[in-house]
Formats: structure tokens, C-alpha cells, sequence
């Protein structure tokens, strides 16, 4: 099957691929995976407390070109928005951008999860913050 | 559950393979098309579609994980689903490690090799360790049958498919 040029992109020159700590109490993580393919996709947000803006985002993949490419382009739609914002994106945007076709569509779903459940992570720990503040 | 009911046995998930090996032979005889050459026609298409559920019902049964999945699959689990869901955050931590130190050695020089070879033993290690473990929750279930079971066996089979990839993976690396 052919990838897409933004794929093979997004394959070839993953953006932001690494880790954040996770101990951080901006930092959310959300570990999401797919065991019929063998995908494990970890996605974090760094969050700036005070503007409830993420400045920046990481992820590591261990799966197809296409759950690599989702998450990259993840990384980059989130750096910068809102977490209320961060939350609306939907897999179908990433299917869009990056074409891919329907056998593929649970990697960018895949992603999606990852996302909200490294929102998830990081609200839970401002809640946890708050609350011994 | 219809793979079991053609061979005529309970619904069970621990079969002695031997039995269902004799049991399926003796049912094809049974449905052997001979049988039914002066039947009437719908007698002998019947008969031709129990023989092609039987086929299909063997090659499932006889393998424990394919059984696993059927069983499954018929008390309303969604397997083959690519989703996310049931996967426990200790696997994927699990599975993310073992992803981690499994790059890490193949991005290193030869001199990794003997490193990735106890790799893949281990990740056989792990299959076997789960198949025992599969066993043990056959046996579980049979004696007492229920939902929680259940969900652990699908748990399990989640694992046991993480461990299968990267045993394929480590495999095809080490025999280029």
C-alpha cells in the first residue's frame, strides 16, 4: 500500500519525537495502543500553568508509518493551543490531512485517544496540585 | 456457539485435542458428501454447509488462541476491534520498555547482536509464560465461568499478541 507524501514526511522527519518528564506536574502523558497491530503510542503536553496553554508537545511511537505520522502531526497541532482547544481536535482531522485511507483510520483514532488521555493525565494532576496548594 | 455445537460438545474452553481430533472425524464421516449422493438436493447442500462449518470449526478450536477469540467473540467481546480499549496502562508501559530497549540494541552495531538474541529468547520466554497462563484461565473458566474470567483471558490474549509482534520483530531483525 502507498503511503502518502505527508506520511512518508511525517515518517521520514518526525517532529518532536522524545519525552517530557512525567513527574512534572505540568506535564501530562496519555500511553495508548492498539495491540492488533503491536502499536504503543506515548503522547505528552507541557502545559504553562497560568495560561492553560501548551507549549510544548512529544511523542514516541512504536507502530506503521501512519500511527507515526498521526501522532507527529499531533505534536504539532497541539503546541500552542488551549487544553479546552487541544480537546476538540478529532481524528477525522488527521485522516484529512494526512490522507489516509481506511485501513488506517485506527492509528489516527490511536491518536486521538492519545491526546486526550494526556489531557486527562494533566488535569488530573492540576486537580491534585490545587488541592495540597 | 456454533463450532461447538457441529462437533457436539459443550461450550468449553480447555479440549483435550485428541478427543476433538477423533470427534471431527468421526462428524466428517458422518457428513462425508457420499453419504448424500442420492439425497435430495437441500439434504445435500445442508449436509455440504455443516461440512464446511465443521472444517472451520477444528481449525479454530484446535489452536487455543483462535478458540480464545471465538469464545469471546460469541459472549459479546469485540475482538479484532483496532481499538484501545481493555489494554491495561501496565502493559503498554510494559510493551513501551521492551519497544525502547528492543530500538535502542538495534540501532547499536553488530556488537548488539548477542544482546537482541537474549532479547528474543526472552519475548519466547514471555509466549510460553502466557501460554501456560491461557491454561490456567481455561481452567478457571470451565470450573467456574463468568465475566471477570473472561476479561482476563482477553487481557491476556492483548499481551500475548504485544509479545508475539516484538518476538516477530526481533526475529526478522536477527536473521537479516
Amino acid at each position: 500500500m502507498a503511503y502518502s507524501e505527508k506520511v512518508v514526511d511525517h515518517y521520514n522527519n518526525p517532529r518532536n519525537v522524545g519525552s517530557m518528564d512525567k513527574n512534572d506536574p505540568n506535564v501530562g502523558t496519555g500511553m495508548v495502543g492498539a495491540p492488533e497491530c503491536g502499536d504503543v503510542m506515548k503522547l505528552q503536553i507541557k502545559v504553562d500553568p497560568v495560561s492553560g496553554i501548551i507549549e510544548d508537545a512529544k511523542f514516541k511511537t512504536f507502530g506503521c508509518g501512519s500511527a507515526i505520522a498521526s501522532s507527529s502531526l499531533a505534536t504539532e497541532w497541539l503546541k500552542g493551543k488551549t487544553v479546552d482547544q487541544a480537546m476538540e481536535i478529532k481524528n477525522t482531522e488527521i485522516v484529512n490531512e494526512l490522507a489516509l485511507p481506511p485501513v488506517k483510520v485506527h492509528c489516527s483514532v490511536l491518536a486521538e485517544d492519545a491526546i486526550k488521555a494526556a489531557i486527562t493525565d494533566y488535569k488530573k494532576k492540576a486537580v491534585a496540585e490545587s488541592v495540597h496548594a | 456457539m456454533d463450532y461447538y455445537r457441529v462437533l457436539g460438545i459443550d461450550p468449553k474452553l480447555q479440549l483435550n485435542l485428541n478427543e476433538l481430533q477423533q470427534l471431527f472425524y468421526g462428524r466428517s464421516r458422518e457428513l462425508h458428501p457420499d453419504r448424500f449422493a442420492r439425497a435430495e438436493a437441500s439434504v445435500r447442500e445442508a449436509a455440504l454447509n455443516e461440512s464446511s462449518l465443521l472444517n472451520d470449526a477444528y481449525r479454530a478450536l484446535k489452536d487455543p488462541v483462535q478458540r480464545a477469540e471465538y469464545f469471546l467473540k460469541n459472549r459479546g467481546f469485540d475482538i479484532g476491534e483496532q481499538g484501545t480499549k481493555d489494554v491495561p496502562p501496565q502493559l503498554l508501559e510494559e510493551v513501551f520498555e521492551l519497544n525502547m530497549a528492543l530500538e535502542e540494541l538495534k540501532s547499536g552495531d553488530d556488537s548488539a547482536r548477542p544482546q537482541l538474541a537474549t532479547a528474543r529468547d526472552q519475548f519466547a520466554a514471555l509466549l510460553a509464560q502466557s501460554d501456560v497462563e491461557l491454561g490456567q484461565l481455561f481452567e478457571a473458566h470451565d470450573g467456574q465461568p463468568g465475566e471477570a474470567v473472561l476479561k482476563q483471558i482477553r487481557g491476556l490474549l492483548n499481551r500475548r499478541r504485544y509479545i508475539q509482534n516484538l518476538l516477530r520483530d526481533v526475529h526478522g531483525y536477527l536473521s537479516n
